[in-house]
């Protein structure tokens, strides 16, 4: 018996069975699918956060107020200020530059538009240290800092929805009931951690403190995260440690500290725990529906051997050979895997690409993934296919015959 | 009583012994069937010794657990002999390997069953042609083939319907069309009407006749005396062993009473 022969009777047979093949295949459709789809998101998620991290900027470290790390003092005095970060620039040696800032949730005003956004009250340092580029006019100057100039640069997302195509510079803008001249508009940059950095306006910092939402302490004007930038990626360590003696003495700390310094790789390490976590988590998950998937495969191929030992045994009385019986289940086998395969590997595919579009996640189409959910899957049914046949193929035609 | 039959036995021994001699098609040398061993064991077939020539019609009677339908699956080669030789076509089948024998029984023996085993998902036509698939014959001569074997068993009308489409005495045709259509050297039967109502039996058996006039070899195994009243020579089982080896029709109702 040929090839052609044994494919064309195995295509009756799936087919004469309809709700046998539909079935085993699912068990492989859902085993195929799920793993494509959770490696892809887990891989998507991965690469989002390694892209988003490498967005911050070459060296860099944060300085937030408060300790996360101290559990009783969460009332402890906000000591973070201006003068705080004008000591490390002038101080620390492994620093090169030095952006403080201050944020605020506001309205903005366009004649008949208004949104809600983010307000960063910044000094010209921030382009440099945050690797942020104008796209269109100029970032503000130490000029306009110091005059406490009402200047804005707008990101990109702002400048869509006020201005809908038309230039910006020069108009002026409301914030609160200040009047604001734009004079640049960010290159787009993206979103970090699921917070849009397009959607926001960007004033000079003395500006915010002065006008806007300025609140200091007994020590000075209070700013709510620091941003700095290390000399080169090998002072960065020195430049953690210099910072936080420096902040100590300032804040005459003698053993809490009232502030934390964060690294760019620290927090790289901290977002990337928690995308292996998840990863493993939907790698696991989808290695279950493998397993249950490749369950179910198992069980459908073992009662159909059962229930077919009958024909294999009629097979045989007129005339089978032990291998026609083989080669004719696993054709049959490997139809189902091939099919069932392609099915699932196009709905994952298919799912993976949905979530791309939907959702910022960039997830990935693995071929890994695709040949190691094929391999399993096809491999269990190819093997519980053919190991109970070739069970059922060696028995005595009569003993088959009887067994119905 | 015994005696008596003993006689006629013989008698027809001599008989075919004095007639030109046919080519012998079935020979069975000391055939013994065990299952099981030490204290459970059974024997099935007790020194079995049968021969059956070219163009003979006969049928295998005795009670159940006689060992007739065991020596009829054993001539079929769907069992094999625990010791012993079989001879078919003057080839001793019992030292052959499984891929000889399948070939055996694809070409050389045609077998019909009580309960018809037909494979549901095929069509009649489907299902005749499949001992030719294995065979190699080619596609178109395949149901060529197929379609003159159903025509010949009057189903010339029903070559695209499935075997549930079809009545029990339809179905057990397109079986021994199935059984035919490779040409065997013989064409053994189980209890072939067993499943059959009288209407059906006689159309059923009325093929066979018909079959064996043509030539063809036939053996069937059966427990109703009017079937194998039709058939020539009857041979009858009891306890595993030949108990009469060449029975003629008119001496069946004696035995069976």
């Amino acid at each position: 018996m040929d090839i052609v022969e044994s494919v064309k009777m195995a295509a009756t047979t799936l087919t004469a069975n309809k709700l046998r093949s539909s079935l085993t295949m699912l068990g492989i459709i859902i085993g195929n699918a799920s793993v494509i789809a959770m490696v892809g998101i887990g891989q998507g998620a991965q690469r989002l956060a390694s892209e988003q991290f490498e967005s911050l900027g070459p060296n860099v470290l944060f300085i937030l107020p408060g300790n996360q790390n101290a559990q009783r003092n969460r009332d402890l005095p906000r000591t973070l200020v201006l003068e705080d970060a004008q000591a490390i620039a002038r101080q620390v040696p492994s620093v090169s530059e030095v952006a403080p800032q201050i944020q605020s949730q506001q309205s903005v005003v366009y004649r008949n538009k208004n949104t809600s956004t983010q307000i960063f009250g910044v000094t010209p340092e921030f382009l440099t240290v945050r690797s942020f580029d104008i796209a269109k006019g100029r970032f503000f100057s130490e000029q306009d800092i110091k005059s406490n100039n009402q200047v804005a640069v707008l990101g990109s997302d702002v400048v869509n929805k006020m201005f809908a195509g038309s230039d910006p510079i020069g108009e002026r803008i409301r914030v609160r009931n200040l009047s604001f001249t734009v004079i640049g508009v960010m290159q787009p940059k993206g979103s970090f951690l699921g917070s849009n950095q397009d959607d926001a306006v960007y004033i000079p910092l003395t500006t915010m403190a002065n006008r806007l939402r300025g609140r200091t302490s007994p020590y000075g004007l209070l700013v709510d995260f620091i941003a700095v930038s290390a000399k080169d990626t090998n002072s960065i360590g020195a430049a953690q440690f210099q910072i936080g003696n420096l902040l100590r003495l300032r804040h005459k700390i003698t053993n809490q500290d009232d502030f934390t310094i964060r690294t760019q790789r620290d927090v790289l390490t901290i977002v990337g725990t928690i995308t292996n976590g998840l990863t493993l988590m939907l790698a696991a998950i989808a290695g279950i529906s493998l397993l249950v998937g490749g369950i179910g495969v198992m069980n459908i191929m073992l009662v159909s051997v059962t229930e077919r030992t009958h024909e294999i045994g009629l097979r045989k009385a007129i005339g089978a050979t032990e291998q026609d019986i083989l080669i004719q289940f696993m054709i049959e086998a490997i139809i189902l895997s091939a099919v069932g395969g392609a099915i699932g590997t196009l709905i994952g595919v298919g799912g993976v690409t949905l979530v791309s579009v939907v959702s910022p996640l960039k997830a990935g189409i693995s071929p890994a993934a695709i040949l190691v959910a094929t391999g399993v899957s096809g491999g269990i049914g190819l093997f519980f296919g053919v190991v109970p046949a070739r069970r059922a193929a060696k028995l005595d035609p009569i003993v088959a015959l009887r067994s119905a | 009583m015994k005696n008596q039959f003993s006689d006629s036995s013989l008698k027809t021994e001599y008989s075919t012994a004095t007639a030109v001699a046919k080519p012998v098609i079935i020979r069975l040398e000391n055939i013994y069937k065990i299952y099981g061993s030490g204290e459970t064991q059974v024997q099935a077939l007790r020194d079995i010794n049968l021969i059956i020539e070219e163009g003979e019609y006969c049928s295998i009677m005795g009670a159940s657990g006689s060992g007739k339908s065991t020596a009829m699956n054993i001539i079929g080669c769907l069992d094999r002999p625990s010791s012993g030789h079989y001879y078919l076509d003057r080839v001793d089948v019992s030292s052959l390997a499984d891929a000889e024998l399948a070939k055996i029984r694809n070409k050389k023996l045609g077998f019909v069953f009580q309960q018809f085993h037909l494979l549901q998902q095929l069509s009649a036509v489907e299902n005749v042609m499949l001992p030719m698939v294995y065979a190699g014959i080619p596609t178109q001569e395949r149901r060529d083939r197929a379609v003159e074997a159903l025509t010949k068993v009057g189903l010339a009308n029903r070559l695209n319907n499935k075997p549930n489409q079809l009545s029990g005495g339809q179905q057990q045709r397109v079986a021994i069309a199935r059984a035919i259509v490779n040409r065997p050297v013989v064409l053994l039967a189980d209890e072939p009407t067993g499943a059959l109502d009288s209407k059906t039996t006689q159309e059923v058996m009325d093929i066979f006749t018909e079959l064996n006039a043509s030539g063809i070899t036939v053996v069937m195994v059966t427990h109703e005396p009017d079937v194998a009243r039709q058939t020539k020579r009857i041979v009858w089982f009891r306890d595993g062993e030949v108990l009469h080896s060449h029975l003629t029709p008119e001496e069946i109702g004696h035995v069976a009473v």
